[in-house]
């Protein structure tokens, strides 16, 4: 599938320690028709989203080094900046309850569609 | 010059037993008499008087003037002559001169007697006993005159008088001595009878009472004994004075008086023992007989025995001593006898209450006792057996004549409803009950006596009782560690099973920190009203213990007031309720790392056996705990494993993707990733089951949800357990199957479903059977060529064991998948 550059592209910030998976979720995000912004640590995050606005969704791996450092990052998200909206992978059993308002949380292995799906529902 | 002959009158039997009784021969002179004969000398004026009495064989002068002699033989006699004329004087004027007195020696010697005149001494019945007469050595031709005839006739009188008067007072002395007698006899028969009575058939006391009596009534006797018959033998018993030596001297039949007593079974008056016949004479020696007397003891015709008295000097005794004897032999008799019989009965009460007392059953005889209203509210101690204290701890002799609900203060009332329905009914029963103040059981029966008693005969089982519910608790601990998962529950369930067993008021189980310096109990039981340790707790604030856990030995106090750990200062462990404790150490690699606590709060003594329980449940529990941990540690590898895994499916997701950037045919990079996602569903629901099984429905629905909404499937089947093969193998069939059914099938339009029904068939070769059928989609038609890897998968079927059957109908696909249920299905272990 092609992709395509929309003239007023939608940013989502990637947050992934892993390289290799930080391609796979970038594609993710180019698949769904959004700009990725990358961020290698959850510091490099919170430091692009207090510089930039126009981030709209936040899409994060909570399996990075520190076991809570992602979970904490949602929250921390949710906390100051409440209109973004929040995507999260995990390798590991989650707690709804723990899940900040409006969060998404889905498995790995990737489902691609459902990934790709609530990218563009947050985008749209 | 011969004698003229006696006369007959002489030996009248009449007079002879007449002149006996008066008892005046051979007896002294007396002056009544001597005066008479001094007045007839006076009153005849002769040198010669006599009281002359004429025996059988003699004459014998009671008084006597002038007369050299006390007595003549009868030949001289001529008293004898005035026997034939009782109612007249004898005068002879000249001895010499008279045909009947001329040869008297005493005339025709000296004292050349010549004149006699003498008066009958007459009793009342005529019968003459001698004369009062007067004699003169020269013949008196003129005799007696008138005046001095009836003078000598008045004194002959006043001789018989005095006669009479002296009988009178002998016989009156005689009397008197002998009503003394017969009374010291009947005293001391009376006497003897009592102490006999009195000595309840004890043999010795019996003897001793007759012997005593017998001595007491024959005051001639200076020595006594009791000899009792053993074979051919006598052997002395209970002596007294003169034999009180000999006790336990034996002596033959033969030779002795006793023996001939025993023999003959008579008494026997033995009147001088130097001259009887049957004694020997050594035996006199030893014993210092002088004579004796012997009465057999006799039972019937049956000789027991031989009561002897005896005196040093001979003829000491008479018959009516022997006849006395008689009755202390014959009371002897009845003591003797009552003495056998008492022996017997001693001997059958002896063997009775021998068996009572050795009994090692407790024996009770109760009286119950009654309300005014006549209920029966309690009972009362009549006789327990020595068993019985030993079984109930309590000292027999305390307990007679108390309740039960005295001697057990707060007892089950249920120990004395059972026994007045035994007393009410009169049925008999039987028993396990527990005292519980005691912690004691016991099995017996019950039975009643008569109206208000009963019998209870027992054993206590308390050992048995107790050993049976360590044994239960044992398997209860068993059940309890095998369900519970987790190490906190299972320290709670077994300190409660520990706590009820050993009924202790608190029972825990620690983990020991450092050096066995804390303890922190985690959860622990406790009785009603005592309270929980738990926490962690020093052991120096308690005593001095550490040494004996360190070494990992049992720490064991009966009283922690009394062990020398704690009695130093008991304070601090009776504040928290411990009165007695057992630690039972858990090792592990030599090092003591937990504890199992069990508390009293009053003192008591662990038994063996209990520290043996102590120990088997901290073992199991120990065994327990460390499963479960280990599960738990596999739990959390697994989760660990889990998470890794599908990180790294993930990232071969990303590797693949990345690597086939420049593939045009997206779908089939995006069907590799679907497919990598369809296994690792699988792998999720095998998770839950540690790997070792995965529920099918929830495989299945796992699985399909990647492809559709569930709602568009219809699951319908057993939800089996089935083996990790199995699961992954029908996720990637199904995943496939669901695939295709969303690119060409009922999922690919909007109103299509699909039917996943599965069953089980059990034939010669057990199968899972299951059916997929596709409703309301599209025509279809069996796929072109050989297709890719879903159409191998298909073909490959489940389990690879290509029974996969395909039917591509008008109304829509349906297949039928087979594979033997031994490689599906997991028993549910």
């Amino acid at each position: 599938m092609a992709q395509s550059q929309s003239p007023n592209p939608t940013y989502v910030l990637v947050v992934e320690d892993d390289p290799i998976l930080m391609m796979a979720l970038v594609d993710f995000v180019e698949q769904a028709g959004c700009d990725a912004v990358e961020a290698t640590t959850v510091v490099e995050a919170i430091q692009i989203l207090e510089t930039r606005a126009d981030i709209r969704t936040v899409f994060a791996d909570l399996d990075m080094r520190g076991s809570t450092v992602g979970m904490n990052l949602a929250l921390t998200i949710r906390d100051r900046w409440p209109p973004i909206e929040l995507l999260m992978v995990s390798s590991q059993p989650w707690d709804d309850a723990q899940i900040p308002e409006r969060g998404v949380v889905l498995g790995k292995p990737f489902d691609r569609r459902k990934i790709e799906a609530v990218i563009r529902r947050f985008a749209s | 010059m011969s004698s003229s002959p006696v006369p007959p009158a002489v030996h009248d039997a009449d007079r002879l037993e007449s002149l006996a009784a008066y008892g005046i021969l051979d007896t002294p002179a007396e002056p009544g008499f001597d005066d008479i004969v001094q007045l007839a000398c006076q009153l005849c004026d002769m040198p010669v008087a006599l009281v002359s009495l004429v025996a059988e064989d003699r004459q014998w002068f009671k008084a006597q003037i002038g007369f050299p002699h006390c007595e003549t033989d009868l030949n001289s006699s001529v008293c004898a002559h005035a026997l034939a004329q009782p109612d007249e004087l004898l005068i002879i004027p000249d001895l010499t001169t008279d045909p009947r007195t001329s040869a008297n020696p005493l005339v025709t010697g000296d004292p050349f007697i010549r004149f006699y005149a003498g008066a009958p001494l007459r009793t009342a019945r005529g019968l003459v006993l001698g004369t009062l007469c007067v004699i003169d050595k020269k013949p008196r031709p003129n005799g007696l005159s008138a005046s001095q005839q009836n003078g000598l006739r008045l004194l002959a009188r006043q001789v018989l008088s005095q006669l009479e008067l002296r009988r009178a007072v002998e016989a009156r002395d005689v009397l008197r001595v002998n009503e003394g007698q017969a009374y010291r006899t009947r005293e001391a028969l009376r006497d003897t009878q009592l102490a006999i009575s009195a000595a309840e058939g004890d043999l010795q006391t019996i003897l001793t009472a007759v012997i005593d009596g017998a001595m007491q009534a024959l005051p001639a006797a200076d020595g006594g004994v009791f000899e009792l018959l053993d074979g051919a033998h006598l052997e002395y018993h209970a002596t007294r004075g003169a034999v009180a030596a000999h006790a336990g001297l034996r002596i033959p039949l033969d030779g002795s008086g006793a023996g001939f007593c025993a023999r003959t079974g008579a008494p026997y008056l033995m009147v001088d023992a130097s001259r009887d016949p049957h004694v020997k004479r050594e035996l006199i020696g030893t014993l210092q007989i002088g004579s004796a007397v012997f009465a057999p003891v006799l039972r019937g015709v049956t000789v027991l025995g031989v009561l002897k008295l005896q005196s040093r000097v001979p003829i000491a005794f008479n018959a009516h001593d022997l006849a006395q004897l008689a009755m202390f032999a014959g009371a002897a008799t009845s003591g003797l006898a009552e003495a056998a019989a008492r022996a017997e009965t001693r001997a059958q009460d002896t063997y009775w209450r021998g068996l009572f007392q050795r009994l090692s059953e407790g024996f009770i005889v109760g009286e119950v006792v009654r309300a005014a209203d006549g209920a029966i509210t309690d009972w009362r101690y009549v006789e327990v057996n020595p068993a019985w204290g030993k079984l109930v701890g309590v000292d027999p002799m305390t307990v007679i004549g108390r309740t039960i609900r005295e001697t057990f203060p707060g007892i089950e009332d249920a120990w004395v409803d059972e026994f007045a329905r035994v007393v009410v009914t009169g049925e008999q029963t039987t028993f396990v009950r527990q005292v519980g103040t005691l912690r004691r059981w016991y099995e017996g029966r019950a039975f009643r006596v008569n109206r208000d008693r009963f019998g209870i005969i027992f054993s206590e089982i308390t050992s048995r009782v107790e050993a049976d519910a360590r044994r239960a608790a044992m398997l209860a601990l068993g059940d309890r560690l095998r369900d519970l998962t987790s190490a906190a529950e299972m320290t709670a369930a077994a300190a409660e099973i520990v706590g009820r067993t050993l009924g202790a008021t608190r029972a825990g189980f620690g983990r020991v920190v450092g050096d066995v310096e804390f303890i922190d109990i985690d959860a622990d039981w406790t009785a009603p009203g005592h309270v929980s340790l738990t926490g962690r707790h020093a052991f120096d604030e308690y005593g001095d213990f550490r040494g004996e856990l360190r070494r990992g030995e049992a720490l064991v106090i009966n009283d922690v007031t009394a062990d020398a750990r704690t009695a130093a200062d008991p304070a601090a462990l009776q504040a928290i309720g411990v009165g007695a404790m057992v630690n039972m150490p858990v090792r592990d690699r030599g090092r003591t790392v937990a504890l199992f606590v069990a508390h009293d709060a009053n003192p008591r003594v662990w038994t063996p056996e209990e520290l043996a329980f102590l120990r088997n449940v901290a073992d199991r529990l120990e065994v327990g705990v460390a499963r479960v941990r280990a599960e738990e540690l596999q739990g959390v590898l697994n989760a660990e494993l889990a998470h890794r895994l599908k990180n790294t499916l993930a990232i071969v997701q990303s590797i693949a993707s990345q690597t086939l950037r420049g593939v045009s045919e997206r779908p089939l990079v995006e069907a590799f990733e679907r497919r990598v996602l369809a296994l690792s569903r699988a792998h999720d629901v095998l998770i839950q089951k540690s790997w070792t099984a995965a529920r099918m429905r929830a495989v299945m629905e796992s699985v399909l949800a990647i492809q559709a909404d569930l709602d568009r499937f219809a699951l319908d089947g057993p939800d089996l357990d089935i083996s990790p093969q199995a699961a992954l193998s029908l996720s990637l069939l199904l995943h496939e199957m669901a695939t295709n059914a969303l690119k060409y099938g009922a999922l690919s339009t909007g109103a299509g479903t699909v039917r996943i029904s599965w069953r089980t068939e059990i034939d010669q070769s057990p199968a899972l059977v299951l059916d997929w059928a596709e409703i309301d989609g599209p025509p279809v038609e069996p796929p072109s060529g050989r297709g890719g890897f879903g159409s191998k998968l298909i073909r490959m079927g489940l389990l690879g064991t290509r029974i996969a059957v395909l039917d591509y109908t008008p109304l829509g696909l349906r297949a039928e998948f087979r594979a033997p249920l031994s490689e599906v299905q997991v028993l549910a272990h």
